[in-house]
C-alpha cells in the first residue's frame, strides 16, 4: 500500500505554534471559570476585569510539553490565594493554615486548570507536576495568552506563556 | 466500605476523603502509589481507591498496574481521579485495569454518581 504525502502532517521544519495560534482569552476564560465553579463553588465567579496585583505574590503553575510546550500559570495576592485554598477546601480546611496547605492547594488549582487547558490543545501532552513560588519568566512574549480577572474582587491573572524562545528568523 | 484516596496534593486528598466520608467510608489516604501500595501490603485492602495519575515516586498508572499484577488485591475497585483528560490517557488508564475514570475538577455529586454507577455506594445512602 503506498501513501500520499498530503502535506498535511508536520516537518521538522515547520514553524511552531505559539499559543495565540491554538487558543484565546475567552477559552482561557471558559476553562478557568468551570474549573472555579467545580472546585471553589457554584457561586463562584471569575469576572473579566484586569485589577492590579499586589507587591506580595505568589504563582503556581504546570508545565505542558507537547506539540505546544510552556506553562499555565496562575498567579495572585498571597492572601488571596489563601482564601482560595480555604475556599477549596471548605469544611475540610483546618482552623489555621500553614504555608505549605495554602501552597499545596493553590497548586492543585493550577493542575486542574492547567489540565483543563492541555485538553483544549493539540496533543498528546504531558503534564507536570504543579510547582509554587515566582511566577516563569516569559520566554516569548508572542507566545503568550493571559487573562486578568477579578475573584471576590481581587485581582488573579491566568497566563499561558510558550517556555521556548523565539525561533531566529531565517536569512534569505 | 473502606476506600483509599492516593493523591500527591494534600488539599486533593482532604476534598475526597471529606466526600466519602459523608458517605460513610471509612478513608485511609497516601500521598503517591509507592505509599498506596505500603497500606495495602500491611492488609488493609479497600473496597475503592480513587488514584491521581501525576504523582512524585510512583503515579498512579504504575500503581494501578501494581495491584493488578497481584490477585490477593483483584477485588479492589480502581478509579482514577485525575486532570489529564486525554483520550489515550483514559484508554492506558482502563488497559492498565482502573475500573472508572473521573476528570478533576468534579462536584461532590458527578463523584457519588460515579460511585453509584460502580455500585459503590453504602447502602444506607443509596436507598
Amino acid at each position: 500500500m503506498t501513501s500520499t504525502d498530503t502535506g498535511q502532517r508536520r516537518r521538522g521544519t515547520d514553524v511552531r505554534p505559539v499559543i495565540t495560534d491554538l487558543m484565546d482569552e475567552d477559552t482561557i476564560l471558559a476553562v478557568a471559570g468551570d474549573a472555579w465553579i467545580s472546585l471553589v463553588g457554584e457561586d463562584e465567579v471569575l469576572v473579566p476585569i484586569p485589577g492590579d496585583l499586589p507587591g506580595d505574590v505568589l504563582s503556581s503553575w504546570v508545565d505542558v510539553v507537547g506539540p505546544w510546550t510552556g506553562s499555565v500559570v496562575l498567579t495572585t495576592g498571597r492572601a488571596t490565594a489563601e482564601a482560595l485554598s480555604r475556599a477549596l477546601l471548605r469544611e475540610t480546611a483546618p482552623e489555621v493554615l500553614e504555608v505549605e496547605d495554602v501552597e499545596d492547594a493553590f497548586g492543585e488549582i493550577a493542575n486542574v486548570v492547567g489540565g483543563s487547558i492541555k485538553a483544549a490543545l493539540p496533543g498528546p501532552s504531558g503534564l507536570s507536576l504543579p510547582q509554587v513560588g515566582h511566577a516563569p519568566l516569559v520566554r516569548n512574549p508572542a507566545d503568550v495568552c493571559r487573562v486578568e480577572v477579578l475573584w471576590r474582587g481581587e485581582p488573579l491573572t491566568i497566563s499561558v506563556q510558550g517556555a521556548l524562545p523565539p525561533l531566529p528568523v531565517p536569512s534569505s | 466500605m473502606r476506600a483509599l484516596v492516593i493523591d500527591d496534593s494534600r488539599a486533593m486528598r482532604r476534598i475526597v476523603t471529606g466526600i466519602l466520608t459523608n458517605l460513610g467510608y471509612e478513608v485511609r489516604d497516601a500521598g503517591h502509589g509507592r505509599e498506596g501500595l505500603d497500606v495495602l501490603d500491611e492488609g488493609w485492602v479497600p473496597d475503592l481507591a480513587t488514584i491521581d495519575w501525576n504523582m512524585p515516586v510512583m503515579d498512579g498508572l504504575q500503581f494501578v498496574s501494581a495491584v493488578r499484577s497481584n490477585p490477593a488485591w483483584r477485588r479492589m475497585t480502581m478509579m482514577m481521579v485525575t486532570s489529564e483528560s486525554e483520550h489515550t490517557q483514559i484508554v492506558r488508564a482502563l488497559a492498565a485495569g482502573a475500573h472508572e475514570y473521573m476528570i478533576k475538577p468534579f462536584t461532590a455529586d458527578a463523584f457519588r454518581d460515579k460511585l453509584a454507577l460502580l455500585g459503590l455506594l453504602p447502602q444506607e445512602v443509596a436507598l
